[in-house]
């Protein structure tokens, strides 16, 4: 036997202590009375035969030394050492997303923390503990710990991630550690299967239950005026029969939906169309909620929230023009955020700015603002070499001649002509012929003349140019792309904090640093928030849980959100996937550590309780028979 | 001492009580007590037929006229009683704040000035080692009581008692009225001769054992060395547990059971008093409610 505190055993010094008071107090008090003869006589009505009787006069004195020793060794904490009792074990615990699976009531990470607890609870005292985890990054929680309750504390305190587990760099950190230990035993708690297991034990806690997710979620606009909401659905471990619902601004009543038969491991692909009514309002939307209504056993892939980036913004704008109302009513309208102040080209100068946006229709200003976008609608000339185009002339048909949207695949162009219907057709009769002398995206041309575009100028800020009449020798105004293209257009010119909605977790979003943008905050779907470094002109965040993320970016004191929404991986929606392999290479000992037994601390405590106890009974019962 | 312990008004109280002696007395002069004799009380016992030289007055003419021959009625004689008090002056009686002695001296006052007012001779003795010396011998009349009864006030308890061996070998009489012993009993030494023999002697006799209320009921606990106040060669040295105290508790029930079942099979009365408790209460209320007093 051990101590762990021997100085505890210091308390042992006051039994000599007790013995000397005692020696000094036992004197007999002297006392002459009337007649001893009843004393004397009381001796024969004493149960002789107590054998109790012969130390009752020390009682109390084997009271307290028993009390003192009692406390003493248990202040020393008293060990036992067991030889070869206890191991070391090592747990590697699979944090991906799959684990967070709900079955039987918990999720199967949990699941997997009970089965360590319970190792842990069942191990000799004295072995050691060392957890790794894998989700997000692979991390050793604990190393070799010993004690249990610190093991079980640290155990409690992680968490799963939403990404897929890096095992690599798992079986990298146990490889080390089996080398430097090869009698260690090692646990692997996931809920995949291994092509090759070496030293290792796999503690699958994974379940058949099915698992059905949605995937490439989209929508567009159609010419109605309504959405299509198109993408696909999957069963994994299963056949089964789902329905999908759209959920309309965060509206906890679905807006429409449509059944799905699938087929184990096979995607069916479903389209969800509604129209807006009249309370509602496309496309200032704020959200569109794809999701299965069954739901399943993880429910993290069975909703896609599709974020409108545009619909919380807002900004000035200045339209010179002596025709504005179309501008106004039709075009501008697609952004419902957008404040518009309007003058005629004769009142204009050059000294009106402060705008985000400067419209100029059927006007060319002699100087280009500096301080905002700028839009060209059917120019009459170019602004020195600042507006990065010149015109060479008009050019008019007898017939209207079709506008053409780029066919271009470039990422820019595939942007700008997001939900725009190829199928809409818009004719002109004349259009200005420009010329580019500035990187310029050409959206729509005539005859191959890039006739719509898009651009920055020598100030580096963004520019539109329309190189048609919106109204008198076009129908573009009439057009349904025309509605999309100039709302895509105006997100183009007021760059977006984030320019997509929807990602998957893991994924890195590319965050704008806005002009004049101070501060960019990002709660996380678990209520967590993180402030992201303003200094650069884009930041990248990566994404680690599924859910709704809120990015509100602080631009010249004026707050902006926008929200994304990160689904789960692919990879973690399908049960019982197969890793590579979880292969320690070298050969195990069966050397083990001694254990402990440390017990014995409560025994000891409990009698140094029990009998401190009774000694102050004993004193009581003494006080009150005087 | 006494008189200032029993008041004139306990005095005139106890005028009212009458002791109730069991044996008739057979005293040598007349008094208030009923004699087994015939003498002349008023109240009648028989008839025997007349003899010359019978008190003529006492001639019952009526049975003469019945029965032609003259008879002569006789009444009980009524004697005067001894009352011998004989307290016990031991060191045990008179040691420490217990009270004892003094609680003593009051009831043999109290029984004195009893047996005086109903006419009867008063002796009240100490008994000391193995003698009994009196302290007020044959009293008779209350003058003589308030000219005596302040003699009590010398008793000094000192020494042991040996009651049996005091009491026997001195004059108690015979057939003339009570014996009170009063004394705590406290003792090895014999005093059931002593009740032997007085009741051999035809004697009432009443044992009135005194103890103090620390004998009665001891608070001492712990360690204790006890020194007796008879003999310092006796000593008691224990720690006082509580089953030492409850073995003294059975002690003290022995030892007053014992005296008390002894006075009962010889015909004797007993009464255990606390040296605290009053004397009024102790005539009128248990002395009374025994049969003792009336």
């Amino acid at each position: 036997m051990s101590f762990l505190y021997p100085l505890g055993l210091l308390g042992l010094l006051a039994i000599p202590v007790l013995i000397f008071i005692y020696i000094i107090k036992s004197k007999y008090t002297e006392q002459t009375i009337t007649s001893t003869y009843l004393w004397t006589l009381s001796e024969k009505f004493l149960k002789r035969k107590n054998p109790i009787n012969k130390i009752t006069g020390i009682i109390s004195l084997i009271l307290q030394i028993l009390a003192v020793i009692f406390i003493s060794i248990a202040l020393a904490h008293p060990v036992f050492v067991l030889k070869g009792r206890a191991n070391d074990y090592c747990f590697v615990l699979d944090g991906s997303g799959s684990m967070n699976t709900v079955q039987e009531g918990s999720t199967r990470f949990e699941a997997g923390k009970e089965r360590i607890r319970g190792i842990i609870n069942s191990a000799a005292d004295g072995s050691t503990f060392t957890l790794i985890t894998t989700g997000n990054v692979t991390d050793t929680v604990m190393k070799q710990t010993e004690d249990k309750k610190t093991a079980l504390r640290q155990l409690d305190a992680v968490e799963p991630s939403f990404v897929a587990s890096d095992f690599a760099g798992a079986v990298s950190e146990a490889q080390k550690y089996f080398s430097e230990n090869p009698a260690c035993k090692f646990y692997v708690i996931t809920d995949k299967t291994f092509g090759a297991e070496k030293n290792v034990e796999v503690i699958n806690v994974g379940s058949q239950a099915n698992n059905c997710a949605l995937e490439d979620v989209d929508y567009a606009f159609t010419v109605g005026g309504g959405v299509l909401v198109s993408g696909k659905a999957f069963a994994y471990d299963g056949d089964a029969s789902v329905t999908v619902e759209l959920f309309y601004d965060g509206n906890g009543r679905a807006v429409a939906s449509t059944d799905v038969t699938l087929t184990k491991g096979e995607g069916a692909g479903f389209t969800i169309e509604w129209t807006a009514g009249e309370d509602e309002s496309l496309p200032q939307f704020s959200s569109l909620k794809v999701a299965i209504k069954q739901g399943d056993s993880l429910r993290l892939d069975n909703e896609v929230i599709l974020y409108n980036t545009h619909s919380d913004a807002s900004y000035s704008t200045l339209i010179v023009s002596e025709t504005p109302f179309f501008i106004q009513t039709s075009l501008l309208a697609a952004f419902g955020n957008l404040k518009r102040e309007v003058v005629s080209p004769k009142d204009y100068n050059d000294e009106m700015r402060g705008y985000g946006l400067y419209v100029f229709q059927n006007f060319t200003p002699e100087k280009m603002p500096e301080d905002g976008a700028v839009w060209f609608i059917n120019p009459d000339t170019g602004v020195d070499g600042t507006s990065g185009f010149s015109v060479r002339g008009v050019e008019q048909f007898k017939n209207a001649v079709e506008l053409k949207l780029s066919t271009s695949t470039s990422s820019k162009v595939t942007d700008l002509l997001k939900h725009t219907d190829k199928s809409d057709t818009t004719g002109v009769t004349q259009y200005i012929k420009c010329g580019q002398f500035r990187n310029f995206t050409t959206l729509m041309t005539c005859n191959n003349d890039p006739v719509v575009f898009a651009g920055t100028n020598a100030y580096g800020n963004r520019e539109v140019v329309f190189a048609i009449d919106l109204v008198e020798t076009s129908d573009f105004a009439m057009s349904y792309n025309a509605r999309i293209l100039t709302y895509n257009l105006i997100g183009y010119t007021f760059p977006e904090i984030v320019e997509s909605s929807s990602f998957y977790c893991g994924d890195s979003v590319e965050i704008n640093v806005l002009a004049n943008c101070t501060a960019i905050k990002v709660e996380l779907p678990s209520g967590k928030a993180e402030y992201l470094d303003t200094s650069t002109a884009s930041v990248k965040y990566k994404l680690t849980e599924v859910g709704e993320y809120t990015v509100t970016a602080t631009v010249g004191g004026i707050l902006q959100s926008v929200k994304v929404y990160s689904q789960l991986p692919v990879a973690e929606r399908i049960s019982g996937a197969t890793e590579a392999s979880f292969v320690l290479n070298g050969e195990p000992s069966t050397v083990k550590r001694d254990g402990k037994y440390e017990d014995l601390l409560y025994a000891f405590i409990i009698l140094a309780v029990i009998v401190a106890a009774d000694w102050m009974v004993y004193c009581y019962e003494q006080y009150q028979l005087r | 001492m006494v008189k200032t312990v029993i008041d004139d008004e306990l005095l005139q109280q106890i005028e009212l009580l009458q002791m109730l002696v069991k044996n008739n007395v057979a005293g040598m002069f007349g008094g208030n007590h009923k004699s087994k004799t015939y003498g002349s009380s008023c109240e009648f016992a028989d008839y025997r037929e007349y003899a010359p030289g019978d008190d003529i007055t006492k001639i019952d003419w009526n049975a003469y006229a019945r029965f032609e021959k003259l008879y002569t009625k006789l009444f009980l004689d009524e004697r005067q009683m001894h009352t011998r008090i004989y307290i016990d002056a031991s060191n045990s009686m008179g040691f420490g704040k217990g009270r004892k002695d003094e609680q003593a001296l009051k009831i043999a006052a109290a029984f004195a000035y009893l047996s005086v007012c109903e006419m009867d001779k008063v002796s009240v003795y100490t008994v000391k080692d193995k003698q009994v010396e009196a302290v007020i011998s044959g009293m008779l009349g209350k003058e003589a009581y308030i000219s005596s009864i302040g003699n009590l006030n010398n008793v000094t308890f000192s020494g042991d008692s040996y009651i049996s061996d005091a009491i026997v070998p001195s004059s108690v009489g015979y057939g003339d009225g009570m014996s009170i012993i009063i004394s705590d009993f406290l003792t090895d030494n014999d005093y059931e001769a002593a009740i032997d023999h007085l009741t051999g002697k035809k004697r009432h006799v009443l044992c009135v054992q005194v103890l103090s209320k620390e004998e009665l009921h001891p608070k001492a606990r712990g360690k204790m060395h006890f020194f007796d106040s008879e003999d310092s060669g006796k000593y008691y040295r224990k720690n006082i547990t509580r089953e030492i105290a409850q073995a003294y508790k059975k002690a003290l029930e022995y030892a007053t059971g014992r005296i008390r079942e002894y006075c009962a099979a010889r015909g004797a009365d007993y009464m255990l008093v606390n040296a605290e408790e009053s004397v009024n209460g102790l005539f009128f209320e248990r002395l009374t409610g025994e049969g003792v007093l009336k």
